[in-house]
This record gives structure tokens, sequence and C-alpha cells, in this order.
């Protein structure tokens, strides 16, 4: 009996198998070992529609670190807890994806953001209270106290929901409630599927709300020196460093994330709250100083001194200081103009509904902000003509028309405006 | 040299010597290529429902299988049996153009079988693997192998036409197309396992069962004489069958209670419920094909002690 035929088939079977295993070791460890077979599947099997239906989605997670690092789409795409269901080819995926799917990995980095005004309060600053729940408004008053509970925003109360849902809720859903009990999404400043670190530190990025005449950082940015030499040497720089490393040396230009977010070397950890190392509330109509003013100022001085001397630091924060004081002092002068005015009954209490209001609410929310965000950023053309001379002016005109609606200006008995001004 | 070669089997179709239908390999072999270009009628209907037939090629092999079956009924009724003739047939009581039309409609529907699958080979080409050649791509590529089960289906109904039924030669032939189909299981139920990262170890099953069922398959077509390879790859085969229906068992229970909103959903999109009875089915076909190389070397089943010296296998 000859048993070459059954050498050749074991040998045969056996060689494929063999082949097999080598072939399946050969796979990069995170395709085939992850949590659950759905997860494994999705890491070819999405891009085969996607890249059809919605191939750009495909194209920008390629280039993105998520993809670098092995992830697939589940990975972000999957249901979490409090999340709606939806079935999708196969596989079930949340109907939306939120900062809690991102905080799944990045949860030091979703809470800071909780804690920052990024957060609830960006969003109360809008549509006030009602959109969360009572532990979504204790944890946000406990840092930022009268900034959630609060009324919805009477101008935008004013201006109605189209304006609210196409204006004024692109960028404040950056603190929007969730349904799944998380607040906001991170792809506000760092996109879907790029989920970019390098889209999130440059300028462009924090300007698609930090723009306009009422908080110009990104103009002020532009015209600084910092905003120069940006975009100057924004071809030397390397924007996608590691947060963990991130030196002068990959970036020695600063961009808003570097001041207010980045960490630097030893001396700065990274932070998702940029309110750590402001010192004053310069959104504010009088801006005061915040809680924690010595350590917010440390923080930022910290970060400046990996260009500057201290002594330069010391004389800039001197100066940016005293343009707060002079916009207050300009701000106060008006507001006490309207206050007046109410005591005695010429204004109704309510908002927004007499034209000296609107020019109150354009003096210290267009020029009074623009002059202090000039002053600690570098923007001397914001600081003055953008700032201080529309402060005056708005002042003056503040305060003709109060003398008109007390009836002293229709007789017209003094000289002139500018005598009454330089008086 | 072998002082006792195997008599060369005697073809014979003389109504005396005709054993009944049901006792010929090629009347089964036939009937397995109608069944199974029927049921992947179903088959690819869910396949291409993946993507809800996003092009209109995609119609091409299901309309195949729904029409290739009934027609190849109708050569069955042309040429008054199953078992088709070939070209130098004359069959008694049957008008000459009966039996040639029969068989040129049946090489027709063969060869358009062939036709389909190589093309639709080229059509999941475009799959990322012919792109990139990677591992990842390989893995996740759409199943660029699959449409060769129609070109298979094809050339055994072609095979059938050419090659008669009673020669070792056929039943070479049956065993080859057999053990394509296993190659194909092979290669199908690896990269598709490999997608979920062959989280149960027991979908390494059906990869090492193809692989022996290719062995023993080329062994048996290499050496049709060997009595031990012959049984060795006939208890191959039972163990197909036993694979196939556990497979059938575990794709179909994650079916059953997955999450898709329809039950038609869990199964488009779900473990493909039908794949493993591919085991079996060619299972079936090597079996048929097992039979046929025992009518043409009828000493693989007979037992006799060998002469010293002489294998009866050789």
């Amino acid at each position: 009996m000859s048993f070459r035929g059954v050498f050749i088939a074991v040998f045969l079977g056996t060689a494929m198998i063999v082949a097999a295993f080598m072939v399946n070791s050969r796979r990069p460890l995170p395709e085939g070992r992850r949590m659950t077979p759905a997860l494994v599947k999705a890491t070819g099997r999405c891009a085969q529609c996607h890249e059809h239906e919605t191939g750009a989605v495909v194209h920008e997670f390629e280039m993105s670190e998520h993809a670098a690092a092995g992830l697939t789409c589940l990975d972000c795409h999957r249901p979490l807890e409090g999340q709606e269901v939806l079935p999708h080819q196969g596989f079930e995926i949340a109907r939306d994806v939120t900062s809690l799917n991102c905080a799944g990995c990045h949860k030091d980095q979703y809470d800071q953001y909780l804690r920052s005004r990024h957060a609830a309060p960006s969003w109360a600053a809008v549509t006030g209270v009602e959109d969360f729940t009572a532990d979504q408004v204790a944890f946000a008053e406990q840092h930022h106290p009268g900034w959630v509970d609060r009324e919805a925003n009477a101008l935008a109360t004013l201006e109605g929901p189209a304006a609210i849902t196409k204006g004024c809720q692109k960028c404040h859903d950056i603190g929007k409630p969730n349904k799944d009990g998380s607040i906001g999404t991170c792809t506000s400043c760092h996109a879907r599927h790029v989920a970019s670190v390098e889209l999130a530190r440059t300028p462009q990025t924090c300007g698609q709300c930090h723009m306009g005449p009422d908080h110009s950082q990104i103009e002020i940015y532009n015209e600084s020196k910092h905003g120069v030499l940006f975009h100057a040497q924004r071809h030397l720089m390397d924007l996608t460093a590691d947060p963990k490393t991130l030196s002068a040396e990959d970036m020695p230009v600063p961009t808003c994330s570097t001041c207010h977010m980045s960490g630097i070397g030893d001396r700065l950890e990274p932070t998702h709250d940029p309110g750590e190392r402001l010192s004053y509330f310069l959104f504010a109509d009088v801006s005061d100083r915040r809680k924690d003013f010595r350590k917010a100022q440390v923080n930022m001085k910290a970060s400046c001194l990996e260009c500057h001397t201290n002594n330069s630091i010391i004389e800039f924060y001197r100066e940016a200081e005293s343009v707060v004081k002079s916009t207050n002092s300009l701000v106060k002068q008006a507001r006490d103009v309207i206050d007046g005015l109410r005591q005695d009954g010429l204004l109704t209490p309510e908002p927004f509904d007499e034209p000296i209001e609107f020019a109150y609410f354009d003096l210290w929310h267009y020029y009074g902000r623009t002059a202090k965000h000039g002053a600690f950023m570098g923007g001397a053309d914001f600081v003055q003509w953008h700032g201080f001379y529309e402060l005056v002016n708005k002042l003056a005109e503040i305060r003709h028309q109060a003398d008109e609606l007390r009836g002293e200006g229709l007789t017209d008995e003094s000289p002139s405006d500018a005598a009454a001004d330089a008086e | 040299m072998n002082p006792r070669p195997t008599p060369p089997p005697t073809p014979s179709d003389r109504p005396g010597d005709r054993p009944r239908w049901w006792a010929l390999p090629p009347c089964w072999v036939e009937l397995f290529a109608a069944g199974n270009l029927g049921f992947l009628a179903l088959d690819i209907f869910v396949a291409h429902s993946m993507n809800d037939f996003a092009r209109p090629t995609e119609w091409i092999p299901f309309a195949y299988s729904v029409a290739a079956p009934p027609l190849l009924a109708l050569c069955w009724l042309i040429q008054g049996r199953v078992r088709p003739h070939l070209a130098d047939d004359r069959p008694p009581g049957l008008p000459p153009w009966r039996a040639s039309f029969a068989r040129g409609l049946g090489l027709g529907i063969g060869l358009a079988g062939v036709v389909v699958g190589v093309s639709g080979v080229v059509f999941h080409l475009q799959s990322h693997f012919f792109r990139e050649q990677t591992l990842h791509n390989l893995v996740y590529t759409a199943p660029f192998a699959a449409p060769l089960s129609y070109a298979g289906l094809g050339l055994i109904v072609v095979l059938n036409r050419l090659e008669r039924g009673s020669t070792l030669e056929y039943a070479r032939w049956v065993v080859l197309l057999a053990m394509g189909g296993f190659l194909g299981n092979f290669a199908l139920s690896l990269a598709d396992h490999a997608q979920n990262g062959f989280f149960h170890p027991a979908e390494w099953i059906p990869v090492v069962s193809a692989a022996y069922a290719v062995g023993a398959l080329v062994a048996v077509a290499a050496f049709p004489g060997s009595r031990s390879t012959w049984f060795l790859a006939a208890a191959v085969m039972l163990l197909q069958v036993v694979v196939g229906l556990l497979g059938f068992v575990y794709h179909l229970v994650p079916n059953l209670r997955g999450p898709m909103p329809t039950l038609w959903e869990s199964f488009v999109f779900g473990a493909p419920a039908f794949a493993p009875l591919l085991f079996a089915d060619l299972a079936l076909l090597a079996g048929l094909g097992l039979w046929a190389v025992a009518l043409a070397r009828p000493e693989v089943l007979r037992r006799r002690s060998p002469e010293p010296g002489v294998s009866p296998a050789s």
C-alpha cells in the first residue's frame, strides 16, 4: 500500500496552514488585536463604501494621527452609553459623535475643556441655562459663577431664531450640551476626520470665531509681530509636533494655542482650558481680575519667557494693564450715563429698545474689548484707532444722546459739543 | 514498469450495458451544477444587496443564475436525459439535431458561466488591493475570487459535454474542480475571518479544513489509484460536511441575534450564512469525483493483497 498520496495530501495541507498563519502574523497588531470583531472589521470595511460616497472623509482620516496609530472608524463612531444607536451597514454606530467619544482616550483634555469657558458658559451665553442638566449647571457654576445659570442672551432673542441658529450657535456650539450628557464637540478646533493638532495650532482655526468687531483676536494677531512672523515663517515650523515635547525649535513663533494652551518644555503643562493663563475678564464691560489672577499670569508669562526677557514681559503687562484701567474708566463713564437715565425713568428697563443702549453696547462690546485685546496681544492700531478713538467717540455720542433725552440738547444752549467734551 | 497495469475503462453507451441514470456520476454532476447555479441566484442577490446593486453590471450574475438552471433543464428535455451527449454520441431513437442542439446549448450555458465568472473577477479587481498591494488591502478588498464560482460551475457544465463520464480523465477533472473550490474556500475563509481578527479561535477551523481538503484532492488527482489516498480524501470530505454545517450554525445564530433593525439586514450585512455550506457543497462535488475515480479505477475500493514490489496504485 503506497502512502505517497497521503504524504502529499498532509504535506500540502500543512504547508497551506503554515502559510496562512505566517501571513496573518504579518498583519499590523492594531488591525488584528482589537476589542471586538466589529472594531477589527471596521478597519477596512467602512472605506469600501465611503471612499465612493464621502471620499474626502476617508482621505482626511488617512492623513490623521488616528490612522497612523491604527484606529478604526468604529473607535470613534461606536455608540457609548447614553448615545443613540444607528444600525448602519452591519455596524452599530453612534448617531452623533460627541466629545464623549473623544474623552474615551483623551479624558484629561476633555476634563480641562469642561472647566473652560469654551464649555457650558459658551452655549449658555446664547441660550441661557435651559439646555443643561442640573449636574452640568452645578459643575459649571463652580468654575464660572453666574455664567451658566443665566437668562438667554437678550440681543440674540431680539434678533430671532434665524440669527441664533445660523449665526450665534455656529460658534457657541463649542459648548453645546449633547444628549449623551457630555458637552461640546472637539471637532470645533480639531476638525472631524483629520483630528488634527496642527489645525488646532493654526491661528485661522481660532479665528473662525475669535474675529470681528466684538472679539477681533485674529485681526489683532495678524497685525501683531507674532502674526507677521508666523505668516512669514510658517513653512519653517512644525505645527504637528507632539504636545508633550513641543519646543521653540518646533514653533519659534507663537500662534494662539502656543500662548494659551501649549506646554512649553518643563515650565508649562499643556491645557485645554485657555482661561488658565488669562488674568483678566477682558470680554466684560468693566474688566476685573480673574479668580486665580496670580497663577494665571505666572502661567502666561512662562510661555512669554520662551522668547522674551522677564523685564520686557513685566513692562508689557504693566502697559497692557494700564489700558485695562483706562478702558474701564471710559466704560464706567458711559455706564454711569445709562444708569442715570434709567434711574430718572428716561429709559425703559428692557434692554435694546432704545438707540442709546445700542450705542453703549457698541462702546464696551466692540471698542472696549478691542482696545484691551489689542493691548495684551500686541496690536497697537487696535488699541488706539479701533479702540480708544472709537471709545471716546462713542462716549461723546452717548452723552449727546443723553442730553437729548433729558431735553437739554434741544435748546442747544451750549456753544458746541466739542466745548462740552472739553469741559 | 508496472507488470500489471490497470486496464483502461471501456466506455460504453450500449443500451444493454448502461446502468441506471442515478448510478452515473455525470448525471449527479449535471444536477449539482444546475442546483448550484440556481442557489447562486439567492446568494448573489444577498451579496450585491450589501451595496444595493450600485452598478447595473451587478445584476448580470443574478440574471445568469436565474436563467441557467431552466436552460439546462431545457437541454435535458431536448436530449431526453440528464446526462449530456458527447460530440460523437449517436443516441438511438433521438434525432441527431436534438442531441447536438442540446449539447451546443449546454456548452453555451457553461461557457457563459465562465465569462460571467471571469468578468466578475475583473469587476472586483477595482478593489483596494489592486491599487496598493498591502496585507491590509488584501484582507479588506472585495472578494475578487468569489465570482470564480461561476467559472467553476460553467467548467463543470462544459466538462460534462466534452469528457465521457466513465473515464479517469473525467473523474480527475471533477476532483480538480472541487479542489479549486476548496482553494477558493481557503483564501476566502482566511481573508474573511482575518477581517474579524480571528476573534474566535473557531474561525481557524475552515482555514485548516480547506487546506487539508486541497491537499487531499490534489493527492487523489495525482494518484487516482491509491487506495489510502482515496480513503483519506473521502474522510477529509466527510469532515468538510461537518465543518460546513457547523459554520452554518455559527454564522446563522449571530445573525438571528443581530443588532440590525430587520432580519433581512442582519443577513445582508451580517455573517454570510450560506458561505460555510460551500464546504458541504464542495464535499459533495468531490464525493462525486471520488465516486467517478472509483468507477474508473475499481481497485481503489477492492480489498486485495498486493504482491511484493507491486503497488496497486501505480
